[in-house]
């Protein structure tokens, strides 16, 4: 991947696979089922990098984001961070490699304790870590981080309910670089915000990414958003990922059939290009991933699905230089002005 | 029938004239005048519309598009007649509908419109559809209210109704409820049951906001299916631009429980002449495959409509904003054309020249007329559709001479 880095990665994730047990009464059957999240899903993440992750809803992206954070024990694979294999390690050792992980949850109204001050959220990191020095300059880093995010210092002592969602997900963000880590793990950090706010939000994490050196995972099912924040990108579907490569190559010259039918069903802010694109609409909606399909986990909504893909699972390949496609029939498929030419 | 029945059914067989009626001289499908709707809560007036004005023709898509608590979804409310009152309350203005006051209405005459000659699409499905009952049922219910189908007629109505919404195994699926449906598939079954009795005005609130692209995209054809079958007007309310772009005619752009800018979708995409949607546009990241441009938010939040800013409603939050924007309400500024913006500078060529986003027709355009290719993957449902769309229209027609000749 990226072959213009020849640094070494932050985070290897390898063949990551999660399975959920799934209770056999409720489905009426005796054997026992899992719900396959993740599935074999391999990627690299280099420092002051950020790394995108798209699909849809219950493809397996938070999924991901937990187990490389170790919020949840991977059924199988590798997460190497910093040189340690996280899967394996114990409670105690984990302490250690979370503090330079930090997690930005989606819902900014359930992920802060609403009995804590704005003070107490963001310094509690620091008090975990037993870092920051005394009481009274984590209060000055609190302040300084407070600035930073474009809130206003004297507020240390407000409770959440006090703020805005876009306020709010402003401390979960000033926590999460509490202690400066070496990678946050972003999960829908802006799906709840307004459009307006939502602007601000991304600015933010662009300014604080160049100031700190953070690498992030950015985890949303916006393709722009990912788009404008990405330097790679990769698509998930049902717990597989599908492509990945850097932003531009990916959604200028996206290979894969899946990638390119959730390109074309983008909305574009313009009345002319949306009234005139060409655009692929997938018919049905994704399997359930308690039972996935055989094969390409694709070939039920594919269009250009042959015999072949139902049978062998496509493996990823490198179509281009740094761009990887696991798909039997992967071609390119030019998006010209954000407009799909068949 | 029983006479209590028919008593029953008078105002449901009234609005179904209606709906048949021609639209009077100068009259349009919908008209909403100056409607203002207030909440007198315990913390103060909420003036959650204050001021929204259009008007809305069928076959036309109006997209209402705004910050979150600008009032989109009370207005769409408003006009349902479904606002709780007291603590809502009307405050002026007016809807008329066929040129008939719907804010007049008794509630039993507005429940002969609702799902009949109006019909609406909840962001939420879940919220809307009753979890106890099959979809079968709920999708049969209005055509049972409205047009006095027997329980038989309503179940296979609705197996005939899921099918045009692309739901396989209509026969089988009638008989689910609402939890074994995927979030799709529940948003398809609202709009079937939204379109059962074949509106004149179909309303959706962020219909696709909780669904991925390409479910979104599915949704979004269907309904401008629909529409290019039954001529139905639709009200699309989103905060993505994206949709409106694809799909209306007419946007309004709302803040602060008013309208700040209204106009045709090409005026308002490409020639915006309002700052509150200038940084709409700019807050959006552009899908460039090239280099990535800055993004340029409106700095600060939305006001509380508690508290609505003195002067313009935007001016804590406009960077052009004059002593003047603070202290004097705009007027309205408006063009030939009906666009309209309540900005003190709107009507100043030149400083909407300096300062609004560049908009790139990148596509050369002269009729704009909605030509859009059937898609591969939907030739078989779209089939579909436009079949069981013919027979039901005839079957409503049917059923319609029958209702008319029975009351
Ligand atoms: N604790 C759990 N037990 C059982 N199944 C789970 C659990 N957590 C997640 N799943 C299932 O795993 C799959 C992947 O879920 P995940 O939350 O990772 O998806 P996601 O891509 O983050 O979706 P979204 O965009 O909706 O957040 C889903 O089918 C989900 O229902
Ligand atoms: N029953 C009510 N009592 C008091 N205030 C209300 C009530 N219903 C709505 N409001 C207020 O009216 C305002 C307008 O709300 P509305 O739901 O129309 O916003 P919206 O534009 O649809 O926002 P969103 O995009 O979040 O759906 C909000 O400030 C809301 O808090
Ligand atoms: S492997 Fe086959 S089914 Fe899967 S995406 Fe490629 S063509 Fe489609
Ligand atoms: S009236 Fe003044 S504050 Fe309001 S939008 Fe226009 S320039 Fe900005
Ligand atoms: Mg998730
Ligand atoms: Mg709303």
């Amino acid at each position: 991947m990226a072959n213009t880095t020849k640094e070494q990665p932050l985070l290897q994730v390898k063949h990551l696979t999660k399975e959920f047990p799934v209770e056999s009464g409720v489905f009426g059957s005796r054997f026992a089922k899992h719900v396959s999240a993740v599935d074999d899903v391999s990627f690299n993440i280099y420092p002051r990098k950020t790394f995108g992750l798209v699909g849809e809803s219950g493809c397996g992206k938070s999924t991901t984001g937990r187990c490389i954070m170790r919020l949840l024990r991977p059924t199988k694979g590798e997460v190497i961070f910093d040189g340690q294999d996280v899967a394996q390690l114990k409670k105690k050792e984990l302490k250690a490699v979370r503090r330079n992980m930090q997690y930005i949850f989606q819902d900014p109204y359930a992920s802060l304790n609403p009995r804590m001050t704005i003070g107490e959220i963001i310094s509690e990191p620091m008090v975990i870590h037993n870092e920051g020095g005394s009481r009274a300059e984590r209060i000055e880093s609190v302040k300084k981080l407070l600035d930073v995010v474009g809130l206003n210092p004297e507020h240390i002592n407000r409770y959440p309910h006090e703020f805005s969602g876009g306020q709010r997900q402003r401390i979960g963000i000033a926590r999460a670089f509490a202690l400066s880590p070496k990678l946050i793990i972003c999960d829908e950090p802006v799906s709840a915000l307004d459009v307006s706010i939502q602007a601000q939000v991304l600015n933010l994490l662009d300014g604080l990414q160049e100031a700190f050196g953070t690498a992030y995972l950015f985890i949303a099912h916006d393709l722009s958003v990912v788009q404008h924040i990405s330097d790679e990108v990769a698509v998930m579907y049902l717990g597989n990922l599908m492509e990945y490569s850097d932003w531009r190559s990916l959604y200028a010259e996206p290979y894969h059939p899946y990638t390119q039918a959730l390109l074309s069903a983008v909305p574009v802010p313009n009345p002319d290009i949306q009234k005139t694109r060409e655009r692929i609409i997938l018919a049905g909606d994704p399997p359930s991933p308690i039972n996935p399909p055989k094969g390409c986990r694709f070939h039920t909504r594919c269009p250009i699905a042959t015999e072949e893909c139902k049978k062998e699972r496509p493996p990823m390949k490198e179509v281009e230089a740094g761009h990887f496609c696991a798909c039997w029939h992967a071609k390119p498929f030019p998006i010209e002005g954000s407009s799909v030419e068949l | 029938m029983k006479k209590k029945e028919q008593e029953k059914l008078q105002h449901h067989i009234e609005a179904h004239e209606l709906k048949k009626k021609k639209i009077p001289k100068g009259k349009h499908l919908l008209e909403v005048k100056d409607l203002k709707m207030y909440f007198h809560t315990q913390d103060g007036i909420v003036k959650a519309v204050d001021g929204v004005s259009y008007t809305l023709d069928k076959d036309e898509t109006l997209g209402v598009v705004g910050e979150s608590g600008s009032g989109k979804s009370v207005t769409a409310m408003t006009i349902m007649g479904l606002i709780e009152m007291p603590p809502g309350q009307i405050e002026g203005g007016d809807v008329l509908y066929r040129g008939k006051s719907l804010l007049s209405m008794t509630e039993k005459e507005m429940q002969g419109i609702r799902g009949n000659n109006i019909a609406m699409i909840f962001q939420d499905p879940m919220t809307a559809l009753n979890p106890v009952y099959t979809i079968g049922r709920q999708l049969g219910e209005g055509l049972r209210v409205h047009m006095g189908y027997s329980r038989k007629q309503a179940l296979a109505r609705a197996e005939e109704l899921l099918g045009m919404v692309g739901i396989p195994n209509a026969e089988q699926r009638v008989k689910d409820y609402p939890h074994q449906f995927s979030g799709g598939m529940r948003q398809r079954a609202m709009i079937a049951m939204a379109l059962a009795c074949d509106p004149d005005i179909l309303i959706a609130d962020e219909p696709t906001t909780a669904l991925d692209v390409t479910i979104q995209a599915q949704i979004i054809e269907l309904m401008q299916e629909m529409q290019d079958k039954n001529h139905n007007a639709i009200i699309m309310i989103t905060h993505d631009l994206g949709v409106v772009a694809d799909i209306a005619d007419k946007i309004m752009v709302m803040y602060a429980g008013r309208p700040v800018e209204f106009g045709t979708a090409d005026e308002i995409f490409y020639n915006p002449i309002h700052p509150y949607t200038w940084g709409l546009m700019r807050s959006i990241p552009e899908q460039a495959t090239e280099e990535k441009k800055p993004l340029t938010p409106i700095s600060g939040n939305p006001p509380s409509l508690v508290n609505v800013p003195k002067g313009c409603s935007f001016s804590p939050r406009c960077p052009y904003a004059t002593a003047r924007c603070k202290e004097e309400e705009p007027p309205v500024y408006k063009t030939e054309s009906g666009h309209y913006s309540r900005c003190f500078f709107s009507g100043d060529k030149a400083f909407v020249e300096k300062n609004s986003p560049r908009t790139t027709r990148d596509v050369a355009t002269g009729t704009r007329k909605k030509e859009r290719k059937p898609q591969a993957a939907l030739d078989d449902t779209t089939a579909r559709a436009v079949q069981a769309l013919k027979e039901s229209q005839a079957a409503t027609e049917a059923s319609n001479t029958k209702q008319t000749k029975r009351g």
